[in-house]
């Protein structure tokens, strides 16, 4: 397959590269501008709060100080969903109401920002925020979403009466599920808890705004959906779109959380305010407390029912999410979470719903996997369960319920790939499992081994729940060399490689020779932005045809020049090429050369360019293998080995996609085992705002790793590829947690699994 | 109260009248523009702000710049021979081993420390050297293979 191939499928060198290596690479917070002044932001200490009074008076008398925002300042400008998802979506009437403010009269949770100040250096600004004397109203609050949704309990907004965010369900019910329960031979149920997880993206939130002498609002900003951004600060600020400019310098790090707004309000406010460009660049614990982390599940409710001989016959799901104090981009994890989950197993009845809760805690939102991973931690251990209580092989019941291309996928659609089982095949194979299965199990001594596996399917951009709008431009130079011009978010996917490729093996030219035009909203078209694994696949699609269109224009002037007509042309290795006389050819900087330098009114300048909106998605696939050591003493689990063997069409560049496994396993390790997202109980102060209490794993905490790339390609992603952005993490906590059965016989149905659960979990065995 | 001082940055001599409470990280970034030196934690538990004073890994986000006057410092940006790359960063960039790009100086420039005193690490070693150096995008595998790989080339190089 790859001989068809001349830079599709290759390990190339990413253009970001040496910029990134030298420190050359600037990221929001290394810029600056004469005159600019740097902001810092005020958060309740309380989890529920009326701002009574702000005495700002020390504060604007300091040296050095530019301006106080208080929630006084609010008049002009709107309120706003931090999600940006005013968007039709199946799930219905999907409307997420504006009620967060650049900053809040009333704190909703801890760390809930209320006031912002800009000075001349971040050391003032600092000293400023702590002269504000701010007279807070103390509220009654809700931490977790049970108590939330009892009567009488304290209300967290007036958007969302009895608590309730949003009501939701799987939006492609089928068969009658009840019934399948009822008739099912084995019916395995459980109650699992997931936790919210923090992205701890290196590069904090950072956002440098300056309003220019025309009135123009430009922004430096790290939004995975810059257009979105745009539209959405156009909309809160009361600007037409066209004056307001977003640029994306490099990114540190996403994971989903730049896909709601960050620094963007407050910095604008400021600059606003002050005239003068403002930098705000967040700390570790603002980041922790006042941008979206994952959703976490209170309760989630899993019934599967099978035959005997080990089908699925029926899912059922409920969900009980918090969301924080703004709904934000979290109610759609549930049903992004259901929609997915159902994905990979052929199942004739399936039903699932969400109670997505107000909360007094910092905002769920969209991370890795979006609910996806909840769901698979709970459903890849309840087939566990029925492969045992059936006496197959965990990896036989899986096989047994593979859907087959043509089935229909997660979203509705046709499932048009699935190389499931190659995956599990090849990693089962790679990871000795049958051996490692078959050996008798110690059932003495402190430390105990165990392994377990897990399979899951996630989308590859989210159509139709999501818009799925893409537009690449693609422009030929004078010598040959190509400007590829389009918006994914810049945030360390090698996505800029992956679409050069793409770019270069379409239009017979070299990698080397396309270079990307992004990062400015001025002159990139509309673009969706990057998530839900859908850049490759979606600006890659645009992309593709983009290029094909540019080919179209090369090849019709070429054929003036070879005289042979366009269809008996080809283009590679940069030269043109009559298909029936390679004799006869041309170099692409040629054909370009004199279509660009024309005399007499026929100059041209061959572009392509491409909107693209998928109404599909080609789900990618996965099996996950986990060895673990667990001792019994401390509960604490270590993860030795681990193998992923993935089915994401064809890889566009090998390496790239080794890295998003391997990155999604350090992310799926700390959620499954480490990475605990703290509130106290009692006053609502969330515990965990840096590295030193919420650990994420380092190079000593991380297993020895294997990456299968199954490579065969999805018969409608650009080349054959399809998403691995998001699959990388999303087995692995369920993977872990069936290795943790077989080394010690209990199971954990909550996240993180950390050691007190697991010694928990075996003084109740041995009850 | 502002106190004149001296440091050696990359090699080059600055003089500069700075507060005495000024952290290198501070002096590095905001006082010489030197922003490869990246801020992520703020309390040494990242290793993103790492720099070499004489040599050894400081956490610039915790060092009082006074306490480096007269020393020798590296940065990121000092690492490169004009437009020739020095094996750490060549290998990182050949193996994939920069996703987002925002640990990568401090994981570099801890890697140096690491093979200038250990030309012939295990890959223990370099786990062990790296253990403060949080990445979020890579897994660390291709880190780790690009500083072995690195050390390699170094090693080749010197027998040259």
């Amino acid at each position: 397959m790859n001989e068809e191939f001349s830079v599709v499928g290759k390990r190339i060198r990413q253009p970001d590269g040496p910029a990134k290596a030298t420190g050359e690479a600037k990221f929001v917070g290394d810029l600056r501008m004469p005159g600019m002044l740097i902001a810092k932001v005020l958060r309740s200490p309380h989890a529920h709060a009326r701002v009574a009074a702000i005495d700002t008076s020390r504060a604007e008398a300091l040296p050095g100080v530019a301006a106080v925002l208080t929630p006084d300042d609010l008049e002009d400008w709107s309120g706003f969903d931090r999600g940006m998802k005013d968007m039709p979506l199946v799930a219905g009437g999907y409307r997420i109401p504006p009620e967060e403010q650049v900053v809040n009269r009333v704190a909703r949770h801890y760390g809930d920002a209320v006031a912002a100040v800009a000075a001349v250096n971040e050391h003032i600004a600092e000293e400023a925020l702590s002269l504000l004397e701010v007279e807070y109203e103390v509220l009654p609050f809700v931490l977790n979403a049970e108590e939330a949704l009892r009567s009488g309990a304290p209300q967290v907004t007036e958007a969302a009466p009895g608590n309730i965010g949003k009501h939701l369900s799987y939006p492609y019910p089928e068969g009658d599920v009840d019934q399948a329960l009822a008739e099912a031979d084995l019916v395995v149920e459980g109650e699992f808890q997931t936790t919210k997880q923090d992205h701890c993206t290196q590069e904090t939130a950072a956002c440098l705004a300056y309003v220019d002498a025309s009135g123009r609002l430009n922004v430096w900003s790290q939004c995975q959906l810059a257009h979105l951004a745009r539209r959405e600060l156009a909309n809160i600020f009361n600007l037409p779109v066209h004056k307001v400019k977003i640029m994306t310098p490099f990114v540190g790090g996403s994971f989903g959380q730049r896909g709601a707004l960050c620094a963007e309000p407050v910095a604008v406010a400021l600059a606003l305010k002050t005239n003068k460009p403002v930098k705000l660049v967040f700390s570790r614990e603002d980041n922790f407390l006042g941008l979206e982390s994952r959703t976490g599940f209170d309760n989630i409710h899993v019934r599967l029912g099978f035959k005997k001989d080990g089908t699925l016959t029926a899912i059922k799901t409920n969900m009980l999410g918090h969301l924080g104090g703004y709904m934000g981009c979290g109610p759609m994890a549930s049903v992004i979470g259901m929609t997915l989950s159902m994905g990979h197993y052929r199942c004739p009845n399936r039903y699932g719903d969400a109670d997505m809760v107000m909360t007094n805690i910092p905002v769920s939102g969209a991370m890795r996997g979006f609910g996806n991973d909840a769901m698979m931690f709970c459903i890849e251990q309840l087939v566990d369960e029925a492969a045992e209580k059936l006496g197959l092989d965990p990896i036989d019941i899986r096989l047994k319920n593979t859907k087959q291309p043509g089935e229909t996928a997660s979203m509705g659609l046709m499932l048009e790939s699935s190389y499931l089982e190659d995956c599990m095949r090849a990693g089962a194979e790679r990871f000795g499992w049958q051996e490692l299965r078959s050996q008798p199990k110690e059932t003495e001594g402190r430390i105990r081994r165990g392994c377990g596996m897990a399979t899951m399917s996630h989308c590859t951009g989210a159509a139709p729940l999501y818009l799925e709008h893409s537009n690449a431009m693609v422009k030929f130079n004078e010598d040959g060399s190509v400007n590829l011009t389009v918006y994914p978010a810049p945030v360390g996917t090698h996505i800029w490689g992956a679409l050069s490729q793409i770019c270069a093996e379409e239009l017979g030219i070299g990698v080397e020779d396309v270079s990307i035009v992004t990062g400015d909203t001025d002159i990139t078209l509309f673009e969706y932005g990057s998530d839900a694994s859908r850049s490759t696949y979606a600006i890659g699609g645009a992309t593709l045809r983009a290029a094909r269109k540019a080919k179209e224009q090369l090849l019709a002037h070429a054929a003036e020049m070879l005289e042979v007509p366009p269809d008996q042309l080809e283009t590679r290795d940069r030269r043109v090429f009559s298909k029936a006389d390679p004799n006869k050819s041309i170099d692409v900087g040629e054909v370009c050369y004199d279509a660009i330098y024309s005399f007499g009114g026929e100059a041209t300048n061959f572009a392509g360019k491409q909107s693209f909106e998928p109404t599909w998605n080609s789900p990618t696939f996965g099996a996950y293998f986990a060895e673990v050591e667990v001792d019994t003493e401390t509960g604490r689990v270590c993860v030795t080995r681990f193998v992923t063997a993935i089915d994401c069409g064809k890889a566009i560049n090998p390496m790239a996609v080794e890295g998003q496994l391997e990155g999604g396993l350090q992310q799926g390790l700390g959620y499954a085992l480490t990475e605990n997202f703290l509130v106290n109980e009692t006053t609502g102060k969330v515990e965990t705002t840096n590295y030193d209490s919420y650990k994420v794993p380092g190079t000593l905490d991380m297993p020895h790793s294997e990456v299968i790339i199954v490579d065969k390609p999805d018969p409608k992603g650009p080349f054959g590829a399809k998403g691995v952005g998001e699959p990388g993490m999303v087995g692995i906590p369920p993977a872990i947690a069936n290795a943790i059965y077989d080394a010690i016989g209990v199971r954990i149905h909550s996240l993180p699994m950390t050691p007190e659960r697991i010694l928990a979990a075996l003084a109740e065995k041995d009850d | 109260m502002k106190t004149l001082a001296n440091f050696v940055v990359n090699g080059e001599p600055y003089e500069l009248a700075i507060e005495p409470n000024l952290l290198l990280i501070e002096v590095l970034r905001d006082e010489l523009g030197l922003t490869g030196t990246k801020h992520s934690c703020g309390v040494g538990n990242c290793g993103a702000c790492t720099v070499l004073v004489e040599g050894e890994p400081v956490l610039a986000c915790l060092s009082l710049a006074m306490a480096a006057r007269g020393k020798a410092i590296t940065t990121i940006e000092g690492l490169a021979e004009g437009p020739t790359l020095h094996p750490l960063q060549e290998a990182f960039i050949e193996v994939g081993a920069i996703q987002c790009g925002y640990c990568t100086p401090g994981m570099i420039l801890t890697a140096k420390a690491l093979l200038d005193k250990k030309p012939d690490p295990t890959e223990e070693d370099v786990r062990e050297a790296l253990a403060g150096n949080i990445c979020r995008c890579t897994g660390y595998v291709k880190i780790i293979e690009a500083v072995l790989a690195a050390a390699e080339a170094m090693r080749k190089g010197a027998a040259r």
